[in-house]
């Protein structure tokens, strides 16, 4: 019941019910595959930042694997996956007009009233939410930069399945864009005052990200990666250290400011 | 055309609509209400809520991660995080639109914090208005969580469970289940000492102690190091229990739980001797895996052809 006083951002509905879904389009990048389902009561409802918790078809995988939302455009969802284990590889494998169980859309949102200018910074396959993010973004006017880290060559691929105008890649081996993390790729953009950081990753990237925030007095939100077994506030498995106390990712998350969380 | 099998059960003196309710900490009742269109509370589908374990004092439970799968089921130690039993009773208001009996999971690591659970919890039932509270009937103890410090300890030895459940016995005349754990060489014998020092019935089995490690690094991957797994791969074990514990008590109320993913996993257990069935990890498949599950134990129950719940119960323990 901790949450029933938590505090959860952007103004968002949640819905648990699951949603029988058709593949409508796969687009692959490397070991990466962006999914196009029809799920129009997800989609109708689904806020940049929200997830959805989806069956691994085929049997064999108990739990479900929380994938953030992509896109969501008309009675369109798209999910990007990184075929990182079995349940996941296997998603990935999905053709269209195939089926899949999803439940969603799911958990807190990226609040984007009056943002002006919003810099939005990923790491691997935590840039997935972003994408969602910039649509809305662009949508209702604002100038939107995006930082996007990845390891290598075979995970920068998946920054081919992003369409957003200003997008710099960063690889730690040098082989796409600036060599060296997501760091030194903010150390090298002109930042606007009062520009409003949005971030997705591994949890090294946010503290960083934290710091680097910190330093340049900016404010803004992130959305976290957690180990979820329900994805739905039950079973209190996706909790992470915050100012208010440890809370769920799931439910009070996965968006918490920025400032708040000790990933 | 026969009739659809009679579903009802009674779980000692609760009259259950059917034999299906939820494992403690696997189902939240008001996250459910939360994400769902209609109202929940009108449309929920077990037939006794058990909340997630409350203890006396606040408890922030154990570090991540937390949660992991495994072949066949999961593990899981979270910690037995919760407000404590008086912020507890601050948000059960929110519940009395629930109709279904309510079944409070009590943890602790003494019987007398055991015992001040259930003496907050009968205070506040005496002293609220009625329409106001919900429906509590009774009380399962977790004597048995293995992801706390002191949870096996009191599970696996018969004295510290007797002295639970007779702590408990004194502070409610409601009906007194005790949760057993399967980390034990004879499950009877907790079940003995529960029954002898006022449990009126058992609910079995909690998860398994386990440990799972982290691919890479090879250490131990959950913050608690071990935890306890539970899902379809314990289901045979557990249903082995069930049979032992009800063919050694053949009167006593028993509510059997293992990897349940089915109705015809529920069949199983029933025909093993349990009362009423718990659904616990299949809760974390789908949002309508109660309902799914009901309306296949419905259909199994009629394709074995017992009219009944009552007539299916213990059929597996005939010689």
């Amino acid at each position: 019941m901790s949450g029933a006083d938590a505090q959860t951002y952007g103004d968002h509905s949640q819905w648990a019910e699951t949603s029988h879904c058709r593949v409508s389009g796969v687009r692959h990048f490397g070991s990466f595959a962006a999914l196009e389902l029809i799920a129009p009561r997800v989609a109708r409802r689904a806020s940049p930042g929200q997830f959805v918790m989806v069956t691994v078809p085929g049997g064999g995988f108990l739990l479900r694997r929380p994938i953030s939302l992509f896109a969501a455009h008309g009675d369109r969802i798209s999910l990007l996956i990184e075929a990182r284990g079995g349940g996941s590889e296997r998603l990935t494998q999905l053709d269209v007009g195939d089926g899949i169980d999803v439940a969603g859309p799911l958990g807190s949102a990226f609040p984007t009233e009056s943002v002006t200018n919003a810099l939005l910074i990923g790491g691997g396959i935590g840039c997935a939410p972003l994408q969602h993010l910039a649509d809305e973004l662009t949508a209702a006017g604002a100038h939107v930069t995006a930082a996007f880290g990845f390891r290598d060559f075979r995970s920068a691929r998946a920054a081919g399945a992003f369409s957003i105008e200003r997008l710099w890649v960063a690889t730690e081996d040098g082989s796409v864009g600036k060599a060296g993390t997501v760091l030194h790729l903010l150390a090298a953009l002109d930042v606007a005052p009062g520009t409003t950081v949005y971030a997705c990753g591994p949890n090294p990237m946010v503290a960083a990200v934290q710091q680097w925030t910190f330093a340049e007095g900016l404010r803004g939100y992130v959305s976290l990666e957690a180990h979820m077994a329900c994805g739905t506030g039950s079973c209190h498995g996706c909790v992470v250290d915050t100012a208010r106390g440890k809370l769920r990712v799931c439910s009070e998350g996965p968006v918490f400011r920025l400032d708040e969380v000790t990933p | 055309m026969t009739d659809a099998p009679d579903l009802g059960v009674s779980l000692g003196p609760l009259a259950l609509e059917h034999p299906l309710v939820d494992a403690s900490g696997t189902f939240d009742l008001l996250e459910y209400a939360r994400r769902y269109d209609g109202d929940y509370f009108a449309d929920f589908p077990y037939a006794a809520y058990v909340p997630k374990t409350v203890t006396a004092d606040p408890r922030i439970g154990n570090p991540a991660p937390r949660v992991s799968e495994t072949p066949a089921g999961m593990i899981n130690a979270i910690g037995l995080e919760n407000p404590g039993v008086h912020a507890w009773i601050g948000h059960l208001g929110e519940w009395a639109a629930l109709q279904q009996p309510v079944i409070v999971s009590v943890g602790g690591n003494e019987p007398e914090q055991y015992a001040a659970v259930l003496a907050a919890l009968e205070a506040y039932l005496a002293a609220a208005p009625p329409g106001t509270a919900p429906h509590i009937e009774g009380y399962e103890l977790n004597v048995s969580c293995p992801n706390v410090s002191s949870g096996l300890q009191i599970g696996a030895d018969p004295v510290a469970t007797a002295e639970v459940v007779a702590a408990c016995r004194e502070a409610t005349g409601r009906f007194l289940l005790a949760k057993l754990t399967p980390n034990v060489r004879d499950v009877t014998e907790a079940g003995a000492a529960a029954l002898g020092a006022g449990a009126d019935g058992l609910s079995l089995v909690n998860t398994f102690k386990a440990l799972v490690l982290d691919r890479q690094t090879l250490r131990p991957f959950l913050g608690n190091r071990t935890g306890g797994l539970c899902g379809p791969a314990i289901k045979p074990i557990a249903l082995r229990m069930v049979a032992e514990v009800a063919q050694t008590f053949p009167d006593t109320p028993i509510v059997g739980m293992g990897g349940v993913m089915t109705g015809q996993d529920a069949l199983e257990f029933i025909a093993c001797g349990a009362t009423a069935v718990a659904v616990g990890a299949a809760n974390f498949t789908a949002f309508e895996a109660p309902q799914r599950i009901l309306a296949e134990l419905r259909d199994a129950l009629e394709v074995h052809g017992f009219s009944s719940v009552a007539e299916a119960r213990g059929v597996a323990l005939r010689a």
